[in-house]
């Protein structure tokens, strides 16, 4: 009866009791994976259920962006694009706002966008936002606009558009569903091939009959905002454009985020109108 | 029969009053103390500067996750293999927020929880590997095998006392990672969590997700299954080392043996999706508890079950291979 016979006994007792448990471990875990219990999610969100619907306090002025590759903030290096500088530039100002999310995806249509907004997660950053940054639109017109060989056809292209209005009411309506107290801002199109001759007018063309629209469809449902920057590139495209000649540049999503700034309705904490 | 069994027990006994004196395990223990607390130290400074970004609110960065992960999906410089991860992993994030669940809830469980999926397929084979690549070479090195082989025991006996003790060792060592994964990390995470719900039973079909058998399963629970697997895979890793440390007379050799093909199956596992015959590596089929989680397998056909099958088949021939060589073998100097 030594210090051995005790280690040894110590050892033994505990690698038994071990080597029991891990293979029933591993036998529960091949039957689950194989024979997977039945589903019993509904239980599962219940203790955090409370929070999800948790007040948005008034004069919110956080900022959630939702569309494409514009609202990402593609072409501007610092990876800010007019979400962040939106947010930035109201913080400069001394209003509280952070940027919630950036749903932006590169390449985003509007019947992209549209199921996107049935999901959870997407409904919840724009619960979450006072300021709901929308930008859709230009893939719908423009879909493999940066390798365009030839100019699109006259009506195949008027039936595009007329799809693509379509779906951005819905959109919008949407939007308003899920949070109707956010001020909603459309950042409207601008024609990014001002700088080749061939198809700068008919690329205008389409850019404005979209963005009239567009207006209406934004002025039509309350605290909507259609913040133009066609004028920004029309002389400007060197100056804005970033190297694709497509998406802006840092200054170019600056240039925006000054304009959307300027618009919205900025409130102080005890929610009276800015003079 | 049980002057047999006393023979093994005895046998066995002191086989783990070598392994203990050998101070191999105390080394195991030595290297979790020291490498745990590196680890959660980094993970609580990565998980403080998501803070600042985005307070406590997991929402909001799991959807930043999700719509991060979209973006790169149109970009053509990303591979096809690394788009099926991040589709897979995309609808499993979806799936966490449309039921309101925390996929990795800040505690001393979720961290052990990620930790063991990432230790299980190289870090803890390495642990294992330095327990058994020695346990009979170390005995010709020193040239005490002769005196073992002298004693008036069956050659089989002295293979099958190593083995058990072995495995006895493995079980020890995948409880002492789970318990001071937990222990330590608690220190920096709180010691909560058992309760919290985690998702099990995506099925994969490519890039594409069966949600039909999805399930929650409290994290205690999940926790117990994935130490079953990695057990499952211990096992299979000791027995390898047990044969290569019969058949390779050096132990520095059966260590690096061991060594490079564990870290072999992990690079192939990154890029091997092409050579569908890779498969039957046992090294490739190490990580059994990805099937828990729901992550892509490496190559195409693997499941569980062909997993278990390889590991197990892999794991029969060294035997058979152990003991028909330790037992004909000469012992020379």
């Amino acid at each position: 009866m030594g210090k051995g016979n005790r280690v040894w006994k110590i050892t033994g007792a505990a690698s038994a009791a071990a080597t029991l448990m891990l293979i029933c471990g591993f036998v529960y875990a091949v039957s689950d994976v194989i024979f997977p219990a039945p589903p019993n999610t509904s239980s599962a969100g219940i203790e955090n259920a409370a929070s999800k619907d948790q007040q948005i306090h008034p004069g919110n002025m956080d900022v959630t962006a939702v569309g494409d590759s514009l609202a990402k903030g593609t072409g501007d290096d610092t990876g800010s694009g007019f979400a962040r500088a939106t947010s930035e530039l109201l913080q400069e100002q001394g209003i509280n706002s952070k940027l919630v999310n950036n749903l932006g995806i590169n390449g985003l249509t509007t019947s992209g966008l549209l199921p996107m907004l049935d999901e959870d997660g997407v409904q919840y950053a724009l619960r979450q936002a006072g300021v709901i940054i929308l930008s859709i639109g230009a893939n719908d017109l423009f879909a493999g606009a940066d390798q365009m060989t030839e100019l699109p056809d006259e009506e195949q292209l008027s039936v595009k558009l007329k799809q693509a209005e379509e779906r951005f009411a819905k959109i919008v309506e949407a939007i308003r569903g899920i949070n109707s107290e956010a001020q909603l801002v459309y950042v409207m199109l601008y024609n990014p091939f001002s700088d080749l001759e061939e198809v700068r007018e008919q690329g205008n063309r389409i850019v404005q009959e979209w963005n009239r629209f567009a207006a209406t469809v934004m002025d039509s449902t309350g605290q909507g905002l259609a913040i133009s920057t066609s004028d920004l590139f029309t002389f400007n495209s060197g100056r804005y454009l970033a190297e694709d000649h497509f998406h802006p540049n840092r200054e170019g999503y600056q240039a925006i985020a000054e304009r959307i700034v300027q618009a919205l309705a900025v409130t102080t904490v005890s929610g009276e109108e800015r003079k | 029969m049980r002057a047999l069994n006393n023979q093994i027990i005895g046998l066995v006994r002191n086989e783990t009053e070598k392994m203990i004196r050998k101070k191999r395990f105390y080394v195991v223990l030595l290297v979790l103390l020291v490498l745990v607390p590196v680890f959660s130290y980094a993970q609580m400074k990565q998980a403080e500067s998501k803070r600042e970004k985005y307070g406590t609110d997991w929402r909001r960065e799991v959807q930043q996750a999700i719509t991060d992960n979209q973006n790169s999906l149109g970009s053509d410089r990303v591979p096809e293999e690394w788009k099926k991860y991040r589709q897979v992993y995309i609808q499993q994030m979806k799936y966490y927020l449309e039921h309101d669940v925390n996929p990795a809830a800040p505690g001393g469980v979720t961290f052990t929880r990620e930790f063991l999926d990432n230790a299980a397929t190289l870090f803890i084979p390495l642990l294992i590997m330095g327990l058994g690549s020695d346990i009979v070479s170390a005995e010709r090195t020193t040239g005490t095998i002769k005196m073992l082989l002298t004693r008036p025991v069956r050659r089989w006996k002295i293979l099958l006392s190593k083995l058990i003790t072995l495995l006895m060792f493995v079980s020890l060592t995948v409880l002492a990672v789970f318990v001071i994964c937990y222990l330590i990390s608690g220190m920096f995470f709180g010691y909560k969590g058992f309760q919290l719900p985690v998702f099990t039973g995506f099925r994969l079909d490519g890039a594409s997700v069966d949600l039909s058998s999805v399930h929650a399963v409290p994290q205690w629970t999940y926790l117990f299954m994935q130490a079953g697997l990695i057990w499952y895979v211990g096992v299979v890793v000791a027995i390898l080392a047990l044969m290569v440390s019969v058949l390779v007379r050096s132990t520095a050799a059966s260590i690096i043996i061991m060594m490079s093909s564990l870290i072999a199956g992990n690079i192939l596992t990154n890029m091997a999706s092409a050579w569908t015959s890779a498969k039957y590596l046992f090294m490739v089929n190490l990580g059994l508890t990805d099937y828990l989680a729901g992550t892509p397998v490496p190559i195409e056909g693997m499941s569980l079950g062909f997993s278990l099958l390889v590991l197990g088949i892999w794991a029969a021939c060294s035997l058979v291979v152990s003991f028909l060589v330790f037992t004909k073998q000469d012992i020379l100097n």
